[in-house]
């Protein structure tokens, strides 16, 4: 394995990353793969919110997280970042929506700008049809409706009030006892200093 | 984590120059079998792999008409010094091509004595072009993008299959090849929050060789 290669301070991905890039097979080599993920970026920027086989969507998250990193880091009158932007981002208009919306949106986040799903296999087709696993690729806080339910507060069930006062009287009580043992303590200190003028 | 504690120390025992790729360096180990205990060799660094503890660097000269190259492991406790002679940075990320190339950009004198610059001054890069020999190269040397070689001897073959492997354009906007071959920024400053505490011993001891060195020079 060769050693890194300093040549450019890089933030680190908040999203667990594959060690070895993900081989996608295309009639064009690498250029191709590059922009079959470019063009996975693009829908995500457009509609925060796609949906695609699993792997492919892995590995274009990877890109999207990185694109937003760079362009957050260093903003739209940076030649080398508004290139890039230009080669992931196929349509003009979502440059424009990645350093006017997404970056104040992220500026100063501290988890990852995107959030990924498994989404349901089985699909109405042929029985001898192979069942892709599909995932879900979203941007967070998007203003689509979300994709996780609500959290249920669960602060008013039964059994969580009754803990709940449970627990209020035993720390009372061990207060209570604290204060007894702290006052015995005062009485027979005070009892010693009699007895020694005694 | 051990391997940089190990660094750390030997780095106390041995002075590691500042060199680059192109520099005329000394090494010199101690040979039970030669005489003196010692033997010393002078030639050019071609290449530097930085692999931790295992870092080393490959110094090539041309003595009695015939090539040789040795490999030296920077943190083997064998070495017992190593020297810059002339601190120079070539345009070429190694120099491999130099073993195809007319011999007078391989030759160094073995006694050849150190060439002093400013300590502050920027390192001078040497961006000759080399002339190769007419015969078979061992490798391709122009379908690499190596700019310190004279290729005006080609053929327009030669020069056409050359043009064939030049690096696409795609791959400079490739972002997960270029963080996967890099140490993120977060985990850098973790290495260098681990070493900062044993700087100040580090540059005592660095000072002290040197001045020792000079010392004995005089």
């Amino acid at each position: 394995m060769s050693q890194a290669e300093f040549r450019k301070l890089i933030p680190a991905l908040r999203i667990a990353i594959r060690p070895r890039s993900l081989r996608m097979r295309n009639i064009d080599g690498p250029g191709g793969r590059l922009k079959r993920i470019a063009g996975h970026v693009t829908n995500l920027i457009r509609d925060e919110r796609v949906e695609h086989n699993f792997p492919t969507l892995s590995e274009a998250r990877n890109y999207a997280e990185r694109l937003i990193a760079e362009a957050i880091r260093h903003g739209d009158k940076h030649q080398p970042t508004m290139d890039l932007a230009n080669f992931y981002l196929q349509e003009k208009q979502l440059v424009h929506k990645l350093f006017k919306v997404l970056v104040p949106r992220y500026r100063n986040s501290t988890v990852s700008y995107t959030k990924m799903y498994k989404a349901p296999t089985i699909t109405n087709r042929k029985p001898a049809a192979i069942d892709h696993p599909k995932g879900i690729l979203e941007l967070r806080n998007n203003p689509l409706p979300p994709l996780e339910p609500r959290p249920i507060p669960t602060r008013n069930w039964i059994h969580n009030v009754l803990l709940e006062e449970a627990r209020k009287d035993f720390a009372a009580e061990k207060k209570m006892e604290k204060e007894l043992a702290l006052q015995n303590q005062i009485e027979d200190q005070q009892r010693d200093q009699n007895d020694e003028i005694d | 984590m051990l391997d940089r504690h190990d660094m750390i120390t030997r780095r106390k025992h041995i002075d590691i120059p500042e060199f680059y790729v192109g520099s005329v360096m000394a090494v010199t180990i101690n040979d039970p079998n030669a005489t003196g205990r010692s033997s010393r060799f002078v030639g050019i660094c071609i290449q530097r792999m930085n692999r931790g503890l295992k870092s080393n660097f490959t110094l090539r000269n041309v003595l009695d008409y015939q090539g040789m190259e040795i490999m030296y492991e920077m943190y083997c406790p064998v070495i017992s010094s190593i020297e810059t002679l002339r601190l120079e940075k070539r345009l070429d990320p190694h120099l491999l091509y130099l073993r195809d190339a007319r011999p007078e950009y391989s030759t160094f004198p073995m006694d050849m004595e150190p060439e002093l610059i400013a300590e502050d001054a920027p390192v001078p890069i040497n961006d000759v072009k080399v002339k190769m020999i007419d015969g078979d190269w061992d490798k391709s040397w122009e379908r690499q993008e190596l700019k310190g070689i004279d290729l005006s001897g080609l053929t327009e073959l030669q020069k056409r299959m050359a043009l064939k492997r030049k690096t696409p354009d795609y791959v400079q906007y490739d972002l997960m090849k270029e963080y996967r071959s890099t140490l993120p920024e977060e985990d850098q400053e973790d290495i260098y929050r681990e070493i900062a505490p044993h700087y100040p011993a580090l540059v005592a001891s660095q000072r002290k060789f040197r001045r020792r060195k000079l010392a004995g020079d005089a």
